[in-house]
């Protein structure tokens, strides 16, 4: 028996404690907190045995089983299916794990919202079968119905405390000001990837992978065509993925709970996007020129979030800035990745996955970032569950009051700092490697990427920067005036996942030596597409990282960064205040107010769209609606007028059949004098 | 011999001169009293033509309509009756309950 054959379960058990908390949760412990749990376990126990059967090869990848879902006119058909190969199951197995965890997790963190632990457990269920839905879809169309889904969950997640906030009547206003704009801005990204699908359907009629990603349709299609789709498909990784310039969101969603910043606006969600742009590289790479643009905003993304991260005090914020961050990062190695690809494929050369390990690095670091970023996330909430508050200038000295929580904190801070053997040490090297590759070519865009390059070093100083001032800010020093309020070490239900996670996030990165380096490839050879083989050995991956001197330099960038937090946050003899005029200088009030973004957005919503939508509104009102009405009224108006006749009185009908007889009779007599007859 | 054409010009006015005051009176006692002179109207004009004929025909169904309007009179005054004692008036223009 093979698994394989019933990975159309995966998403299914999801779904069942979806509907099953939804109608009875409320009658079942912790709100249904048990099912959705059970239901998690059991998807990731069969996502791990489905991965397992492809990525050894007893399933020939990719597994694809659909149905006829729509037939259109002109041979236009839509399916409905699984595609599973070695980067979908790879999905599957850590959202269904980090979300087994988180979920367990959340039981202890949600314990005390009482009725509306119902909802949440319903909504993250709802959640975790869009997100398998999502890598496991056959198809564009279908990946984007699941690709809303997951949409919804997070605009109703992150309001989840938009109705009544613990906090208060502002918090709520702000919960719900956030699951708005949330929503609305990854719309617009959402639009651009819906054209681009009409775009693809239209230029290729049908938009099943398996099909599309041929070698030989893409060749025979219109190129301008397949770059436009693509261009517009990765508007939609925009805004799932929170890159510049539609980031915004994602600091604000952080009015959710903080279980929800980590599986959704973390370590599963916004992976989509990432998730897409390596799902469609046979598309994007058909062009060079767009898998530079994805180059770009990737580390521009990267640079731009770190700097807004350095001088945040809200511990969740510098996580979510660290987020796109990070996202930045995986889009830009993808971007280089798929660059040598493009090349490749314009000139004719097969390009095995060695060359091309940008792919590689990408989908490494977005595996190693789930791990880290949700143990990041979860320890900040089991320090904002202790102390009551998110602003760090207010926590400090937590490390002796919560010490399980400070050093998985601190297993994750080093690996996403970069520290070698840590997870996050090994992609991002990678990520870095794979810049620099396309930067040392002959290519024509290699100062670009050289550029970008130079951009992603200073992100990850930065990085290791803000990640060792929070711990530092938290953990370390005085007490401040919350920690005081700390009521020891969160309860096991929450410390044991975060133990867990920190496992991974200290480990999952030597998967790089044990397989990843050969199965998360993308091959072009012999004029094929293919995701998996090639790529460099194990010895080879370790020759590469510890003889390169860029390796080395990558390190004692992540150290000094870790240094200036030092001095700055821990021994306290070099005052942050110093560079920023206590944060009166220009670019400080730039990095706090976030580059005028929020302005910049309420500008074009308040003084463009807003008239604009006045402007409609008026239409609607006087043009639409007036017509309608006119009609009513001049109706309802002539009856008035009308229904006078009806005076109700005998005598006035009386006289209208007297007179009617006598116009008759007058009539018959005229016609009679007319016609000459009697 | 009185010539037709005299019953039947009685008969027009007697006939014009109920219907008018059907169409303009008030008093709902009136009313009823000319719809009885507009009935006799007809009866005039049945007879006239009947003595015109030499048809006793007329004769009878004058008397049949007599009677039937003498049931149709007892009707009449029994619902004016109910409405005087309702509203306090036989005036029809007050009478306007089912008006708009």
């Amino acid at each position: 028996m093979m698994f394989t054959e019933y990975a159309w379960l995966i998403p299914i058990i999801p779904l069942v404690a979806f509907l099953v908390i939804g109608f009875f949760g409320h009658r079942t412990p912790e709100g249904g907190g048990y099912i959705a749990v059970g239901a998690a376990g059991l998807a990731f126990v069969l996502s791990a045995l489905v991965a397992y059967e492809v990525l050894t090869g007893r399933v020939t990848a990719p597994y694809v089983d659909q149905v006829l879902w729509l037939q259109i006119s002109q041979g236009i058909t839509l399916d409905f299916g699984l595609y599973l190969d070695n980067l979908a199951v790879l999905m599957m197995v850590f959202a269904s794990l980090i979300s087994t965890l988180i979920f367990i997790y959340s039981i202890g963190y949600m314990h005390d919202e009482g009725e509306k632990k119902r909802r949440y457990y319903t909504k993250v269920s709802l959640f975790l079968t869009a997100m398998l839905g999502l890598v496991m879809a056959s198809n564009f169309l279908q990946m984007f119905i699941f690709w809303e889904i997951v949409g919804l969950c997070s605009y109703l997640l992150i309001g989840f405390w938009g109705f009544k906030h613990p906090k208060g009547e502002k918090a709520s206003a702000a919960a719900a000001s956030a699951a708005k704009k949330a929503f609305l801005v990854t719309r617009m990204g959402d639009v651009a990837l819906l054209a681009g699908l009409f775009v693809l359907l239209n230029e290729f009629g049908t938009l099943n992978y398996a099909e599309l990603f041929s070698a030989a349709t893409l060749a025979a299609a219109d190129s301008s065509a397949v770059a436009l789709g693509s261009v517009l498909i990765f508007g939609g990784v925009i805004g799932k993925s929170a890159q510049f310039p539609l980031h915004d969101w994602l600091p604000d969603a952080m009015e959710g709970p903080t279980t929800v910043s980590a599986l959704i606006h973390a370590a599963t969600m916004v992976k989509a996007g990432v998730y897409l742009t390596a799902r469609s590289f046979p598309l994007f790479v058909q062009s060079a020129d767009v898998m530079l643009f994805v180059a770009i905003i990737g580390g521009v993304t990267a640079f731009y979030a770190a700097t807004m991260a350095l001088n945040n005090m809200n511990i969740k914020r510098v996580l979510a800035y660290s987020t796109l961050s990070q996202l930045g990062f995986m889009i830009l190695a993808l971007g280089a990745g798929g660059y040598v690809v493009a090349t490749g494929v314009a000139g004719g050369v097969d390009v095995s996955g060695a060359k091309a390990f940008g792919y590689t690095a990408g989908v490494f670091h977005m595996m190693n970032h789930a791990f880290f970023k949700a143990l990041l996330f979860l320890g900040a909430g089991s320090v904002i569950h202790a102390v009551g508050s998110e602003d760090m200038r207010q926590m400090g000295g937590l490390r002796k009051r919560m010490g399980i929580t400070s050093i998985t904190m601190l297993i994750g801070t080093l690996s996403i700092a970069g520290i070698p053997v840590f997870a996050g040490f090994w992609s991002k090297d990678f990520v870095l490697e794979s810049v620099l590759v396309v930067a040392e070519s002959s290519e024509p865009a290699a100062m670009i990427f050289l550029l970008l390059y130079l951009l992603a070093l200073a992100t990850a100083f930065m990085t290791a920067f803000y990640m060792f001032r929070l711990w530092f800010m938290t953990f370390c020093g005085e007490e401040g005036e919350a920690s005081k309020h700390c009521h020891g070490e969160s309860p096991p239900v929450m410390s044991y996942p975060l133990i867990a996670l920190s496992v991974f996030a200290a480990l999952s990165g030597f998967a790089i030596l044990f397989g990843f380096n050969t199965t998360m490839t993308f091959q072009y050879v012999a004029g094929e597409f293919v995701v998996g083989g090639g790529g460099y050995a194990m010895l080879d991956v370790l020759e590469k990282i510890f003889t390169s001197p860029y390796a080395y330099l990558a390190i004692v960038i992540a150290l000094l960064g870790i240094y200036a937090a030092y001095r700055m946050y821990y021994v306290r003899d070099l005052d942050p205040g110093r560079f920023n005029r206590d944060g009166q200088s220009a670019l400080y009030q730039l990095l706090q107010r976030r580059y005028y973004f929020p302005q910049f957005y309420d500008g074009i919503a308040l003084k463009m769209a807003y008239p604009a939508a006045m402007a409609v509104e008026e239409v609607d009102r006087k043009a639409v609606d007036g017509s309608v009405d006119g009609i009513a009224n001049s109706l309802t108006g002539g009856s008035q007028m009308l229904r006078r006749i009806q005076t109700g009185f005998l005598q006035t009908y009386a006289a209208f059949v007297v007179g009617g007889v006598v116009v008759l009779i007058a009539l018959i007599y005229i016609i009679g004098w007319i016609t000459g007859g009697a | 011999m009185i010539p037709i054409e005299m019953f039947l010009g009685l008969s027009a006015v007697l006939f014009a001169v109920g219907a008018y005051g059907v169409l303009t009176k008030k008093n709902g006692l009136v009313v009823l009293m000319c719809i009885e002179m507009m009935l006799n109207a007809a009866n005039i004009n049945f007879i006239a033509f009947a003595a015109f004929f030499n048809d006793v025909a007329g004769q009878v169904f004058v008397i049949m309509a007599i009677s039937v309007a003498a049931a149709e009179v007892a009707v009449g005054i029994a619902i004016l009756l109910n409405l005087y004692k309702t509203s306090g008036t036989t005036d029809l223009e007050e009478i306007n309950i089912l008006r708009w």
